[in-house]
């Protein structure tokens, strides 16, 4: 099986995967997540949304929205 | 894309409401800039307060601390532990790992120790766990401030939680709240100490891409106690609006602390109004003149201050069931 992106959306504790290449703004609209409300980062990295992951490389969507 | 200041390095941060996109090192120049006009626009701080940072283990108290000392301020963290099952013990080890890598310690004040932590006192009192929370925090606010010779306190409420209270209260017509919400709480006497919101410019997306970069542990899971918060609610009414609209949430927040608009009052008139934020509504004494609680001697507009009322119910509840369970 070829390798994708691996997206990882750590609040939620869930992943999922997509066939890259694919943009950052993309990945989470097909996640249905709005943009402003969060940051992505590949490791140390953040990552702009406009970014271009590519296949077989990993990325965590991160809330920003904190409540109360 | 590449950074938009120095046009060199590629952008780590984009920000389509400042139509801007920043690398590390130049995201950090504009954050602490903003901070810095948020500072000087309202005289938040002056070079020679001590500053009482109200530290949770989220994103936003820790950033604060961290810019604030980066900014060269006098700081010292204050942590409450509000004695949540799970999720306290999580935050206080974020606190304490971040004060740790600073050379910092933090005060901690322990609510189970205070013989009110925050779950049960909600349950004895009949209260929502926020409200209780407000009450207790603000308490110890003072109280911490006082004992320790600070002469602010400043907590990391930031845009997108000021606008999604602005919101609320248009939504519910609080004009009471409405007059009062502003980044600066002026020094009521009394030990009754300034409060200030020094991220009150910068968005929850860039404060928590600054404590990113920075390399700042924060606890990311939510206080259990705030799944329902209607604060949310607004937060994602806005979030929406951004979207579409990106800067929205800054013109509309920036536009109500405009000094001419009517629907706020400048923070001395509401001294003057006994406006502070834990004026109260029973047993109110000379409206503005904060004095002694009858009971343990904190500052209050009322008789009794509202911790005390508080822990005067708590009391009595557990006396009660106390007394169903011998009896």
């Amino acid at each position: 099986m070829l390798p994708m992106i691996l997206v990882r959306l750590t609040q939620k504790k869930q992943e999922f995967e997509v066939p890259g290449p694919r943009r950052v703004m993309d990945i989470l609209a097909q996640a249905g997540v709005r943009p402003t409300t969060v940051i992505v980062a590949q490791g140390k990295k953040l990552l702009t949304k406009d970014h271009r992951v590519e296949d077989g490389e990993t990325i965590d969507v991160i809330s920003v929205v904190s409540g109360g | 894309m590449k950074c938009k200041r120095c046009r060199r390095a590629e952008a780590a941060v984009d920000l389509p409401s400042h139509h801007s996109a920043f690398c590390p090192d130049c995201f950090f120049v504009f954050f602490q800039r903003q901070v810095k006009e948020g500072i000087r626009k309202f005289r938040l701080l002056a070079p020679e307060d001590r500053v009482l940072v109200c530290v949770s283990g989220g994103k936003d108290s820790l950033v604060l601390w961290d810019v604030l000392m980066e900014l060269g301020y006098e700081t010292e963290g204050l942590y409450i532990d509000l004695g949540i099952d799970g999720y306290s013990e999580r935050s206080k080890e974020k606190v304490l790992a971040y004060a740790a890598s600073r050379g910092k310690t933090p005060i901690v004040v322990e609510l189970a120790r205070e013989g009110i932590p925050i779950p049960e006192a909600a349950r004895c009192a009949r209260m929502e766990e926020c409200s209780v929370c407000g009450t207790v925090k603000r308490y110890f606010f003072n109280r911490v401030a006082a004992e320790g010779k600070f002469t602010v306190v400043a907590t990391g409420h930031n845009l997108d939680d000021e606008a999604a209270r602005l919101l609320g209260n248009l939504l519910h017509w609080h004009r009471d709240h409405l007059s009062r919400q502003h980044p600066f709480l002026p020094d009521a006497g009394e030990g009754l100490v300034r409060k200030v919101k020094p991220l009150w410019r910068v968005s929850e997306l860039e404060t928590a891409s600054y404590g990113f970069l920075k390399g700042i542990d924060y606890v990311t899971e939510e206080c259990p106690m705030s799944e329902d918060a209607t604060s949310l609610v607004y937060k994602e009414a806005l979030s929406r609006i951004e979207d579409q609209m990106p800067g929205t949430r800054t013109v509309f927040y920036q536009g109500f602390l405009d000094p001419g608009n009517p629907l706020r009052r400048a923070p001395e008139a509401q001294l003057r109004e006994g406006g502070g934020k834990e004026r109260e509504g029973a047993g109110t004494v000379e409206a503005g003149t904060p004095r002694a609680c009858a009971s343990c001697g904190a500052p209050t507009f009322a008789e009794v201050c509202s911790f005390c009322r508080l822990r005067e119910r708590v009391q009595k509840r557990r006396e009660q069931r106390a007394g169903r369970a011998s009896g």
